[in-house]
């Protein structure tokens, strides 16, 4: 059959639509394991300290106590001390390194310092509160100033160069004649924030087996690092997380809580629930560290870049190792520039450990150069949209590869036409709807393509039904209609008739979901799997004399038509699965891939592209902004499951609106605590925050990067639009906030 | 949460005893902040005396003088949609449905938000140390701290904290009168009078003696109080506290103001009701040159820290607003 080259696949419904709906989609902490206990977190209020002493008597004596772990008492798993040690991708990750509990050492506010576990959730809640914690309080560092002196130039990130660079951008920054600019521009630390917080429940059956219920976006990942942790065979313990409830990040590595409740129930000897409060999901599983970004750029009066500077300032924990690559996944791949250099800076402080949050590096970087593109297009005098395709990149800058299949000046046509870009007066403050003060701004998104390994296992069976299955992940963003859909068209088999399993570690094996790589990873095995099912129902009807393929080489048959097999180069010469599995007798087949890194293509970049138009209203007395249009174009090849698809860009476009007017966590600037640790305090958009949101795709299939033709949706929604909002306020009100968010205390001047 | 006893009372006495009978006891009305802070350990009571079965849900025409009683347990969504307000008292209603969610409105009670507390971080978060509400004595960690939400009129060196509720503000600025009952009796309380300044005991927030309940709130008849709006300044367009806001009433007598009634939200300690303001909107035309003059009086003492100083500006622009907003109503 040839390759389904439509960009827009069907706007199917989510298949677990009704199970959300309706309530009956398990998530983790809901699955109810007997006799199961409950377990509360006593945390540090300091962010800088030694623990002198614990007083847990009142609390031991409470009602329904079992127990109060702390460094004192609690065991000391270490995966560093393994005896399982085969390190694969499938090793889980850690961000923060430190052991719960391992010491008596305070590293930043919030840290568990103890663990009530008790009969009820109150009841453990209650007996945290007696818990009584004596410190040595020392002196934390909170600020990037204070913390000079540890400042890092991390190298790598993972396997990616973060301080790429190209020619030399020094004889272009000091030229003056050309039109250059420089200037720095800080986001604020973010909170992921999904709904369904964190949390793990742990069971063990005797000394070498366990099972975890758990929020996570990676259960192959969880299941072998706590193998490790606990010297345990991997089939000896499982990891279930059917649905999940937002996670954007904070639940792709391992975090303290998973191993406290493990910890927890191996000394307790019942089951333990530990579900993250919300005030512990700003300290306890991530957050988007800030950032301080200069961009420095010069350009011909015609427009022409001829030096990119990006150097990103940000801060990871004393506990952890994360590096918010801003430049090298912005200013490293978006323009053509003879001269590019990306510098990276990483500052230790006494404040809980960051991690990856949704489009991790790009978010921060492309936000920081589209504004500084922006600005340089009002010292050009040249549209905003001009300038970026007149330093548009056919070719990767720094790779010098062609990029696969880039479909960006279509999105900028495109979006420019929805949106009425021609009509746009370029002066600041030049265009009103009566009082209120009108800001149209753009911004280009873009979003590396990911691709990691997986395996699946398919079953056919003689009634015409299937299911997959394969140890990914629904994060909430519709893969398990996307993977249904994809098995359905690569297996051949009816929509309706499919059914793909996710969410176990009992399946094969599936990569983090993360780096938006789970539509065309999963994609290709099931490409692959689909492959071995074909191949293994030719193997039947070759050699069954009653088909019309009997006697023919299996490698010359492949699916000619959904529910068919024939031969390639007659594709008339076919027969049914029903038939073939009927003659031979079987009610199913089953078939497995095999799990295999996949091949990397050298001679291209892979990337995904998109452009983002936006228009806000601000009453210039009292300046709030508010969006009042955006138009999304995105060039992401291949889309699967168009409204699934199409929620996630408008998640995206949400998310990143946040971004730029409300999100941010605030410290007590002595205490280093958090000050607005919960949902009142910590502002998301509200529905009468959003617009209409009109969302396209353009581009074609990108079977260059895998036999699915897509390069994955996830991430690359929020990337630019906090920039195209900020480049609407600036050409509204004549003001340049370079300080996320854009809050109606920073307009008012 | 720390555990605690729970007992239903069926009348305004029998509440009134069952709470006199145990210094850590306390009304619960809506909940909807009571025990969001008994969640947080700022609220510790040993025991809560339910008074949501009490006969205080009717809004009623005062006998006489064209007056509206509010009964204490009447929901924030209920009285916003009453007919008596929507009429009568449009800034009540406004003021209601710009505060936190339906849901939230759906429980909380007019009594009860009189009551509300502080969303100040330091107060609401017994991890930080410093709070002289939550803790006498120990300091106020705002005044140093991250106080972007806090107070530039009437505070102490000893509190910041602001008031949250909206519906205050416009009681203020309507006059209402609150009546509470006690062991000693019934009482009541204008509302300029009912909440405190901080001062050197910010922990004594209202003037509410030990164990009374609030029975209901009079709003007095005010014929011209149609004329009026309240004007919400936030971080976001629905679902936040207010940054600043503005409650406002203009009485106009053949294009001159009679008299004006405005009270500010988000700035003070309680529901600050802008007198310095309104002098200055007396007799006098409503144009911008009268209401930046009443701006600049009123704000005139108004005193910012590291990250509230913008509200000082803010607080002046939303008077103007809402003073225009008024005074170019049909």
């Amino acid at each position: 059959m040839t390759p389904n080259t439509e960009i827009l696949g069907p706007a199917r419904n989510r298949v677990d639509g009704p199970l959300k709906v309706t309530g009956r989609a398990k998530y983790a902490v809901e699955f109810e394991v007997p006799r199961c206990v409950h377990a509360w977190p006593v945390v540090s209020n300091l962010a800088k300290g030694t623990i002198t002493a614990i007083d847990s008597k009142a609390a031991e004596s409470a009602p329904g106590v079992l127990k109060v772990l702390t460094h004192q008492n609690a065991p000391k798993p270490d995966e560093a001390k393994s005896k399982k040690k085969e390190v694969t991708r499938a090793s889980g990750i850690r961000i923060e390194d430190r052991n719960p509990l391992s010491d008596d050492q305070v590293h930043y506010a919030g840290q568990y310092v103890a663990l009530v576990v008790a009969q009820t959730l109150e009841q453990a809640r209650y007996a945290a509160s007696l818990v009584r914690v004596s410190y040595a309080p020392e002196k934390p560092t909170l600020t990037m100033a204070e913390a000079a002196e540890q400042a890092q130039e991390p190298k790598k990130n993972q396997e990616e160069n973060v301080q790429p660079k190209k020619g030399d951008v020094n004889p272009a920054l000091a030229n003056q004649s050309l039109v250059r600019l420089r200037e720095t521009y800080s986001t604020p630390t973010e909170t992921h924030n999904p709904i369904e917080m964190s949390g793990t429940i742990a069971a063990w059956e005797g000394d070498d087996k366990l099972t975890v219920w758990n929020a996570t976006q990676f259960v192959k990942g969880v299941q072998s690092l706590l193998a490790r942790t606990y010297d345990l065979d991997l089939e000896n313990v499982r990891v279930i997380c059917p649905f999940v409830g937002g996670a954007f990040g904070c639940k792709g590595a391992v975090w303290p809580h998973e191993l406290l409740a493990t910890m927890a129930a191996k000394v307790v000897g019942v089951p333990v629930k530990f579900h993250v409060p919300r005030k512990e999901m700003f300290t306890a599983t991530g957050h988007r560290t800030p950032t301080s970004q200069t961009l420095a750029l010069a350009a011909t009066h015609d427009g022409k870049l001829q030096a990119m500077q990006h150097v990103s300032q940000t801060l990871t924990s004393p506990v952890g190792e994360w590096t918010e690559s801003c430049g090298a996944r912005s200013t490293a791949v978006m323009y053509a520039s003879p001269a590019i250099r990306v510098e990276e800076i990483v500052y230790p402080v006494n404040v809980a450990t960051p991690t990856f949050m949704r489009a991790p590096g790009e978010c921060p970087g492309v936000y920081a150069l589209e504004c500084a593109l922006d600005e340089l297009s009002y010292l050009l005098q040249i549209d905003p949209v001009e300038l970026r395709l007149t330093n548009y990149a056919d070719n990767h800058p720094i790779k010098d590869v062609p990029f696969s299949a880039k479909h960006l000046k279509e999105a900028y046509q495109l979006g420019a036409e929805k949106f009425g870009w021609s009509k746009r007066s370029a002066q600041p403050g030049s265009m009103r709807d009566s009082e209120l003060l009108v800001g149209w701004g753009m911004a280009t998104c873009t979003y590396p393509a990911h691709k990691m390994a997986a395996a699946a296992k398919a079953i056919l069976r003689a009634d015409g039904s299937a299911t997959v299955q394969c140890a990914t992940h629904d994060l909430g963003t519709g893969a398990y209609t996307a993977f249904t859909q994809i098995s359905s068209e690569q297996l051949g088999v009816p929509f309706e008739k499919v059914t793909f399993e996710l969410g176990k570690s009992d399946y094969p094996f599936g990569p983090v979901a993360g780096g938006s790589n789970s539509t065309g990873t999963v994609g290709t095995a099931i490409h692959e799997v689909a492959g071995l099912l074909h191949q293994a129902l030719a193997v039947l009807a070759t050699k069954d004399p009653k088909s019309p393929l009997h006697n023919l080489q299996p490698n010359e048959i492949a699916m000619v038509a959904p529910g068919r097999i024939g031969l390639k180069n007659d594709p008339l010469k076919s027969d049914s699965y029903a038939d073939i599995l009927q003659r031979a007798g079987k009610e199913s087949i089953a078939v497995e891939s095999k799990l295999e890194e996949p091949e990397e293509n050298e001679k291209m970049a892979f990337q995904s592209w998109g452009a983002h138009f936006c228009e806000v209203k601000i009453d210039p007395l009292l300046p709030r902004v508010q969006v009042t249009r955006v138009v999304t174009v995105i060039d992401c090849g291949r889309v699967v499951t168009y409204k699934p698809a199409r929620s996630q860009i408008l998640g995206g476009v949400v998310m990143g609106i946040g971004m730029a007017l409300h999100e941010e966590t605030a410290y007590d600037p002595h205490t280093g605590l958090p000050a607005t640790a919960n949902l009142a305090d910590y502002h998301v958009p509200t529905n009468a925050d959003i617009p209409q949101i009109d969302v396209h795709f353009v581009g074609e299939p990108d079977f260059a990067f895998n036999p699915i033709g897509a390069r994955g949706i996830g991430e690359i929604g929020i990337t630019g639009i906090a920039a195209a909002v900020a480049n609407a306020v600036y050409h509204a009100t004549g003001k340049r906030v370079r300080d996320l968010p854009i809050t109606p205390d920073k307009l008012l001047s | 949460m720390t555990p605690f006893t729970y007992s239903r009372a069926s009348d305004p006495q029998s509440a009134i005893e069952g709470v006199a009978a145990n210094a850590q006891a306390k009304f619960l009305g809506g909940g909807t902040n009571l025990v969001d802070l008994m969640k947080m350990g700022v609220e510790t009571p040993a025991q809560l005396v339910d008074i949501n079965r009490l006969a205080l849900t009717q809004v009623e025409e005062l006998p006489n003088n064209g007056g509206v009683r509010i009964g204490a347990l009447v929901r924030n969504s209920d009285l916003a949609e009453h007919q008596l307000i929507t009429a009568r008292y449009p800034v009540l209603s406004e003021a209601l449905l710009s505060g936190a969610s339906p849901q939230l409105r759906n429980l909380a009670t007019t009594g009860g938000n009189l009551l509300q507390r502080t969303r100040c971080y330091y107060f609401y978060d017994p991890a930080f140390p410093m709070c002289n509400k939550r803790n006498p004595g120990s300091g106020c960690g705002a005044l140093e701290g991250y106080n972007r939400i806090h107070a530039i009129l009437g505070q102490s060196e000893q509190c910041i904290a602001t008031h949250p509720s909206d519906m205050c503000v416009a009681m203020a600025a309507l006059d209402a009168v609150v009546r509470v009952q006690g062991p000693q009796g019934e009482r009541t309380i204008p509302f300029a009078d009912f909440h405190r300044l901080p001062g050197a005991t910010p922990n004594i927030e209202t003037n509410l003696r030990p164990n009374e309940l609030i029975t209901a709130v009079d709003l007095p008849a005010m014929p011209l109080a149609t004329r009026s709006h309240y004007l919400k300044v936030r971080d976001r367009a629905s679902y936040a506290f207010a940054l600043v806001s503005v409650a406002a009433i203009l009485e106009m007598d053949r294009g001159t103001i009679r008299s004006a009634r405005v009270a500010l939200g988000g700035v003070a300690h309680k529901p600050w009701r802008a007198t310095q303001a309104e002098k200055k909107l007396a007799g006098q035309q409503p144009n911008e040159t009268t209401f930046r003059a009443a701006a600049e009086a009123e704000l005139a003492a108004a005193k910012g820290y590291k990250y509230n100083s913008f509200k000082i500006e803010l607080a002046k622009r939303a008077i103007r607003q809402a003073l225009t907003t008024v005074a170019t109503m049909a």
